[in-house]
């Protein structure tokens, strides 16, 4: 019977418990039907109800939530997912979308799912005054009070999650990334001021009323747009978290965070690589994304780093500030975002830099800077080896092709080795890198030439002249040289014992990509020279092309000048040893020798002409204009000497040279190498002269014209002693210089050359060009000629057609080739007649 | 007819090589080219000079007062074992 009364109770008991339930549910904000719980909890749970009432509660809830608030909350993005890839697109450029959308959803879910939470309070409350009446049932029904409140956010949030749409993640990433970049625009705009340096402000916000309007008076108003932008950001996240979607909103803003340091990194970077750039990339990370998290985190209370431990549930009350941020010190959670980013960065331009790295080496050194924001960059990363794959793929691809020539190549090669010289001091990657160079330079013909002249021409040796890029670079090797041996100096000699326990201290292993059969870095300086003859394989060859170079440059010289010869030979022994640039030295010595000698034979035979004066007469030529290079033939390189009959009086001014050669110097002679040497020369006409500087038989080709006006190639070739089809390729220097013509005679083979002697002509019509000038001239002179001007008109017809062949079309337009034209018609040497271009007469 | 041009010569820099003018090649002690230099010299030449004995023979001077120095009874030449004597 009792058992009869008992559970007719309790079913009178449950019903009320549900009419009351849903009373507080439908209630609209009002929770009076809280109170009157109680008594009925309390009886429920007396009669061990307790954990059936609590899953029912939970249940009703969990139906209201899902029907009302989620389906409401999820339709306000229904247009986005529903729609295509395209038209996402059209969303994503909605100047609001989906800031409004989405905050209002989030308010709208929060604003429900706090009531239903007052309701679960009043629960809570209902079964704690219960224990506290009945101390001796207290464990029972504490378990169930305690656990009430997660159990419900564990509802909320796998009611959400279980429901949520794929796409929604994106649009959270879509708001993130236009809120950033927004904030980013206005930091952007505000250089200097601080708008997130008042801690205070934050920590107010987020200890008192989370949905209060600050108002920020006297501050300017870019400061209080991006205060408030944070505020709003903050509050969208606040509120995602609030749902239990803790950690995709984390991912979230990480993700548009990563995405803005990367296009700021780019932005910054650019193609300018002679402006260093980590530097700005730091200080932005520090003055955008840090700023903007450490507001983030202190808003939202959790700048202490409590996020990683807990769950992803949250309750609010579980968010506020455990203790408050101390001003200044950066949260751990901060740190730690700080360095994620500077790694991200290093790594995004390192990308970049190592990806354009062959462009930035062209320009070495102006590019230094660059450089040595990647060496920053490889320090912090390490991905040296990135750096040689792709480096060494570009060479491939760039440098190393027929296309490049040697001298480039080997320019780009010895940039390179500066650069990566800097990025890596042990040479480890260079190594790695200089091998395909080196090897592709073997396989060219002209490679030892060329770093023989790259070596030792230049401006280099000039004391005065500037270390620009025309210095040669065996100066600056020397300079390298001198500097890396004062560092050993440093190093080895002079060290006391702290020096030397810190250097030991300092020891650090060679990278692991290093070579063991190469020898530790202490012993590996990196040797610019070494390298380039190691291309080569031995320096003597390198030291034979040096002196065959030198020989033609010290046989062509017509003063003794020699310094700056001297100084690269000074050099030369410097890095290849004394012994194997003896024969150079020999050479340069003659010269030395020469210029004494030739300065007392030539006073020593302007005392005899003197006193015998008639025979300079005769000769018309002074002993003052001969000089002579007097070698030791047997240390040069083997010279081609040519039989060359120089005219008469200058044979006699050699012979007097040898002469008294013979008498100052016994028994030695002296034996002339008459095709060797250079002349300076003028050409007198009536009304004008021209100066030429030529080879000993240009010089005896013209002087022959002298006596006879024409000659025909084979008599002139008899008379200067050289075989024919030398002379006419000699010959042809005269004719080039409009000073000799050739016209063809009765025998083919055998071309008449004439001196241009149009002296009347030439003062006619000076400013005219030179073709109309020939043109004129060959005119009045007659038909005897016309076979040569249709000659020369062919032959220039050739050379503007070699013009024509280089350039593969005409590219210019009609209206420029006309205002072309009419330029040449208003400088008189075209005019305009019935609509067709004419030559001016 | 007869040419108006005249060519003036402003300056000729010619090339030469010297030698010793001896009958022979290289130095009959040293094996080295007359022209070249003695084991012992940088430069050839006036820092090299060669000595012609009495009996025609010519060796580097270095390498033939060498030789004289070196011989305890009267220095015959190398090649042709006459007494040595220095052409006057």
């Amino acid at each position: 019977m009792q058992l009869v009364d008992d559970a007719d109770g309790a079913l009178d008991s449950w019903a009320r418990f549900c009419d009351l339930s849903d009373e507080l549910f439908g209630g609209a904000g009002d929770l009076s039907a809280g109170p009157r719980l109680a008594p009925v909890v309390a009886d429920l749970c007396a009669r061990g109800l307790a954990e059936l009432l609590r899953d029912q509660f939970i249940r009703s809830l969990e139906g209201i939530f899902r029907s009302n608030a989620v389906k409401k909350f999820w339709q306000q993005f229904h247009p986005y997912c529903n729609s295509s890839a395209v038209e996402r697109i059209k969303f994503c450029v909605q100047e609001n979308w989906p800031e409004d959308i989405l905050s209002k959803a989030l308010e709208d879910i929060c604003l429900e799912k706090n009531y239903q939470e007052k309701c679960v309070l009043a629960l809570v409350h209902s079964l704690q005054s219960y224990e506290d009446r009945s101390p001796h049932r207290k464990s029972k029904a504490l378990d169930c009070s305690s656990s009430l409140m997660p159990r419900y956010q564990l509802m909320v949030s796998s009611v959400l999650l279980t429901t949520l749409p794929l796409s929604f993640p994106e649009i959270l990433n879509v708001y993130f990334k236009k809120k950033l970049e927004e904030l980013n625009i206005m930091m952007a705009g505000l250089d200097g001021s601080d708008p997130f340096d008042n801690h205070d402000l934050f920590e107010r916000n987020s200890t008192s009323a989370w949905h209060s309007e600050m108002d920020i008076d006297g501050q300017e108003p870019g400061i209080s747009e991006s205060r408030n932008l944070v505020k709003n950001i903050g509050k969208v996240v606040r509120d995602l978290r609030y749902l239990g979607f803790t950690s995709m909103t984390e991912d979230s803003y990480s993700s548009a965070i990563i995405w803005l340091l990367k296009s700021k990194v780019h932005e910054l970077a650019g193609d300018d690589y002679r402006i260093p750039v980590l530097g700005c990339v730091k200080k932005w990370i520090q003055a955008v994304p840090l700023k903007f998290l450490h507001a983030l985190l202190t808003y939202l209370g959790d700048s202490l780093d409590n996020e990683s431990g807990s769950s992803g549930l949250k309750s609010p009350l579980a968010s506020r500030p455990s203790s408050f941020p101390g001003i200044g010190v950066p949260s751990e959670a901060l740190v730690r975002w700080h360095m994620r980013l500077e790694y991200f960065a290093y790594e995004t331009l390192q990308d970049l830099r190592i990806g354009k790295l062959f462009e930035i080496i062209v320009d070495y050194p102006e590019s230094s800077p660059a450089i040595e924001d990647l060496k920053q960059c490889l320090e912090y990363t390490g991905q040296h080896s990135k750096l040689v794959d792709s480096f060494i793929s570009s060479l491939r691809y760039r440098l190393l092709t027929a296309g490049a020539s040697t001298n480039d190549i080997l320019h780009q090669y010895v940039s390179t080795i500066k650069a990566l010289r800097t990025i890596d001091p042990t040479g480890v990657f260079l190594e790695a890198v200089g091998e395909p160079i080196r090897d592709y330079l073997r396989g060219r013909k002209d490679t030892i030439k060329c770093i023989v002249t790259m070596l030792t021409d230049g401006s280099g040796g000039n004391a005065n002249g500037t270390g620009n890029a025309g210095d040669n670079l065996l100066e600056e090797l020397n300079r390298d040289a001198e500097n890396q041996e004062n560092v050993d100096y440093d190093d080895h000699t002079n060290i006391d014992e702290k020096q030397a326990w810190l250097n030991a201290e300092s020891w650090e292993p060679d990278p692991v990509e290093a070579d063991p059969l190469k020898g530790s870095r202490n012993r590996r300086k990196i040797d610019i020279l070494g390298l380039i003859v190691s291309i080569i394989g031995s320096k003597d060859q390198l030291v034979n092309e040096y002196r065959v170079m030198l020989a033609e440059k010290l046989l062509n010289k017509s003063d003794f000048d020699i310094d700056s010869d001297i100084r690269t030979l000074e050099l030369l022994k410097i890095h290849f040893g004394e012994s194997s640039m003896q024969k150079c030295e020999i050479m340069l010595n003659d010269l030395i020798d020469s210029k004494r000698t030739n300065s007392n034979i030539k006073t020593s035979l302007s005392k005899t002409s003197q006193t015998v004066g008639t025979v300079q007469e005769e000769t018309e030529l002074s002993h003052e204009v001969l000089d002579a290079t007097i070698i030791s033939s047997n240390f040069w390189p083997p010279i081609q000497t040519e039989d060359l009959t120089v005219p008469a009086s200058v044979d006699q001014l050699l012979s007097d040279y040898a002469k008294r050669f013979h008498q100052i110097k016994t028994p030695r002679k002296l034996l002339w190498k008459k095709n060797l040497g250079t002349v300076k020369l003028e050409l007198q006409f009536e009304d004008r002269s021209m100066q030429f500087t030529v080879a000993p038989v240009h010089a005896a080709i013209i002087m022959q014209f002298q006596e006879k006006p024409s000659w025909t190639s084979k008599t002139l070739a008899t008379a200067i002693g050289v075989p024919v089809d030398s002379l006419n390729r000699k010959i042809s220097f005269w004719t080039s210089k409009g000073v000799l013509t050739e016209s063809v005679g009765p025998d083919a083979d055998d071309p008449t050359f004439t001196v241009v002697d149009s002296t009347s002509d030439f003062n006619k019509n000076s400013t005219v060009n030179q073709l109309s000038e020939r043109f004129q001239i060959t005119e009045e002179e007659g038909e005897s000629s016309i076979a040569s001007v249709e000659e020369q008109l062919r032959k220039e017809m050739t050379v503007y057609e070699m013009f024509c062949i280089a350039e593969p079309s005409y590219d210019k337009s009609l209206q420029q080739l006309q205002s072309f034209l009419s330029g040449l018609v208003s400088d008189e040497k075209l005019e305009m007649r019935d609509g067709s271009y004419l030559l001016r007469k | 007819m007869c040419t108006k041009m005249k060519v003036k010569i402003l300056q000729w820099h010619g090339v030469a090589s010297w030698t010793w003018n001896a009958q022979d090649e290289t130095c009959g002690i040293c094996r080295m080219a007359f022209d070249g230099c003695c084991p012992d010299c940088k430069f050839p030449g006036d820092d090299c000079p060669l000595i012609w004995g009495s009996c025609n023979h010519a060796f580097h001077l270095h390498c033939i007062l060498k030789w004289v120095n070196s011989q305890t009874s009267t220095p015959l030449c190398p090649m042709c074992r006459r007494e040595w004597q220095f052409k006057g």
